[in-house]
């Protein structure tokens, strides 16, 4: 597949000024205002040699520009610099919480991606009807539900009221031992492990705050689908395949067909949007993954970690819109003959 | 100046003596934006009249009644210093408004002139403008006003700024693509010939006819700015605890809610809810009216 491999070499290639200009920023972050970068980096508890250590890494007795290609040149090499506040590598820390956030939120969003479109599509296909109506009022309360009160209130309901929930605090009961580390991610360990009571735990925890994920994900969703299903309808192509007398499955598939690209790349975005969400979700559930990880830096102003954090959402996004593309390519030929 | 096509409002006889006519016309063709303009007046008149709504001091502590249950001297419980829940949540309107107000300007006065310029130029100035837009709206929002605010100093004013700047990138490209689809008209060719200076074509010329879309765009924002903001505030970022702000007080309330005092968190949730719902549904109906195609009737 000649023209895949163009297009994720296209994509790699236009990738680029953005990751710089992700890097711009992270280095502009700690030298806003009046900050003193080696302040903010090493942090309030470090020694005069710590201090001395970190000037020298970043040449920050050079001029900015020299400062700047040096710390571009240190992250790709993969040393995002020292937490002060656990005082090891910034890039270990992220990767070991990274799973548990790639749990949440690609679990929530597959829930609600599914259930999001399909409601979708269902709406604009009874438009104005009884599903219709439903459907956009709770699209529309799901929108109106900030992460922050949708978690708490979830644990109101299902672990106070009801008491059907685990505790909202981590990600596996205290009591249970975790299993053996494959993926990170706690569900996937113990099925691998065949740990039955680990995965039961595992998977109670799973389920609030993916519900969350979920209808933070499908409110939105649900409304575009919905508007860009409608579009598709009204086009003249639809028309005419209803006027010439195709079945109506197949004048679905084709609707479903047309809308798909726009759906994708609107979900695309909000997918990267759940990462940003997952910091406060993960703090209510005490989760530990690394969007929290990223929040409580930011809130204790570790900004080595702070750095490092921005630069691995990037990157996420940035890989989300590579396979997006590639998705796109399968659905739509046309796109692949655009692109070149 | 011509206007492109007129905007789909209700065919009713205008005039002074019509004018109630005209709302009733306008509030029946969208009943889901009505109820939603009604929403946001509701909580606006909280704002304006909190003071004299208010049953107490927002911030002042009874340390005798200290998470009182609902419906007791308090309507809805105090909280875990003591202070009233009901009170403190009419208070919470003002900083919804005095945070989602300025966001809002700040996003108008920074985005549309850049969305106006790029548009207008077109070439490098666009094809640059476009892809540093692009560039912020890949961020997840909240993590880059978080690391923003952070960095810069915690205040209330850097909270909005930051907010506002988010919503640069969202106001320039809608202006942007309603410029270009302008640009060809004859309007804007003959200003230019006419000798009007640049500034007077995008601000006298264009800026009336492609405002169109940021507008309906606006409560859309509203809703998305009093819902960061009190995301912030739940953190403790720029506004801090015994503050009246929702989002601040949901926070308050958050470790009750696993021991049963609901009221803390939920009561100013709710209201927080209300008004991002009723920011949407006018910011619907809002889009019904200005946009024919997404008329009920053309569907």
């Amino acid at each position: 597949m000649t023209s895949t491999f163009f297009l994720v070499l296209r994509r790699a290639v236009l990738s680029l000024p953005i990751l710089l200009g992700v890097l711009l920023f992270t280095f502009m972050l700690v030298r806003v205002g009046n900050n003193d970068p080696v302040g903010m980096l090493a942090g309030p508890t470090a020694s005069a040699k710590e201090i001395d250590a970190i000037r020298a890494a970043y040449k920050l007795d050079q001029p900015v520009l020299v400062q700047f290609v040096e710390y571009v040149k240190l992250v790709f090499k993969g040393d995002l610099g020292m937490s002060w506040l656990s005082g090891k590598p910034v890039l270990g820390e992220l990767l070991m919480r990274l799973p548990a956030t790639l749990e949440l939120v690609l679990l929530g969003s597959l829930v609600g991606g599914l259930v999001g479109v399909w409601a979708g599509m269902q709406s604009a296909l009874n438009a104005n009807r009884r599903f219709d109506h439903w459907s956009r009022f709770l699209s529309l309360l799901g929108f109106g539900m900030p992460t922050i009160f949708l978690g708490l209130a979830l644990i109101f309901v299902f672990f106070f009221l009801l008491q059907w929930a685990p505790p909202p605090m981590g990600r596996i009961d205290l009591m249970i031992n975790s299993p053996k580390l494959v993926t990170g991610s706690y569900l996937i360990d113990s099925l691998i492990a065949g740990d039955r009571a680990a995965a039961l735990s595992a998977a109670g925890r799973l389920v609030l705050p993916c519900l969350v994920v979920a209808i933070v994900f499908a409110a939105p969703l649900i409304k575009q689908t919905r508007a860009i299903a409608l579009d598709v309808m009204a086009s003249d192509y639809v028309r005419y395949a209803r006027a010439a007398g195709l079945p109506k499955p197949m004048v679905r598939r084709m609707i479903w067909r047309n809308a798909s690209v726009p759906v994708l790349t609107y979900g695309a975005t909000e997918l990267t949007a759940l990462f940003g969400a997952a910091s406060v979700l993960e703090l209510i559930f005490s989760w530990g993954g690394v969007s929290q990880f990223g929040l409580t830096a930011i809130l204790k102003g570790d900004f080595a970690v702070v750095q490092g954090y921005v630069l691995l959402m990037s990157v996420i996004a940035i890989v989300i819109f590579a396979i997006t593309d590639l998705l796109i390519l399968k659905l739509e030929p046309r796109a692949a003959a655009g692109a070149r | 100046m011509n206007s492109p096509s007129a905007p789909a409002l209700p065919d009713v006889p205008s005039g002074m003596g019509q004018l109630w006519r005209r709302i009733s016309a306008i509030a029946r063709s969208t009943p889901t934006g009505s109820i939603g303009l009604v929403i946001i007046a509701l909580f606006a008149l909280l704002a304006l009249f909190a003071p004299w709504l208010a049953p107490f001091d927002p911030v002042k502590p009874f340390p005798t009644s200290v998470l009182a249950r609902p419906g007791t001297q308090f309507l809805v419980g105090t909280d875990g210093n003591g202070m009233d829940v009901f009170s403190r949540t009419i208070y919470g309107a003002r900083y919804a408004f005095g945070i989602a107000v300025p966001v809002l300007l700040f996003g108008l006065v920074v985005g549309v002139p850049i969305g106006l310029y790029a548009g207008y130029r077109g070439g490098w100035v666009d094809e640059i403008t476009l892809r540093v837009m692009d560039a912020i709206r890949v961020f997840p929002s909240i993590i880059l006003a978080l690391a923003i605010v952070s960095a810069t100093g915690q205040s209330l004013a850097n909270v909005v700024l930051v907010i506002g700047m988010l919503d640069v990138p969202v106001f320039a490209r809608l202006v942007r693509a309603e410029v270009l689809a302008m640009r060809a008209g004859g309007f804007v060719e003959a200003a230019v010939n006419a000798g009007n200076p640049t500034w007077r074509i995008l601000f006298v010329h264009l800026l009336p006819n492609c405002i169109r879309g940021a507008m309906a765009q606006m409560p859309i924002r509203m809703a998305w700015a009093v819902r960061v903001s009190a995301t912030l505030a739940f953190i403790g970022v720029g506004i801090q605890a015994p503050t009246p702000e929702w989002g601040a007080m949901i926070r308050q309330g958050a470790d009750y809610m696993i021991s049963g005092e609901w009221w803390v968190s939920i009561v100013p949730g709710v209201a927080l809810v209300t008004l991002i719902i009723g920011f949407s549904m006018f910011g619907d109906g809002l889009e019904e009216l200005l946009d024919p195609r997404r008329q009920k009737g053309s569907r």
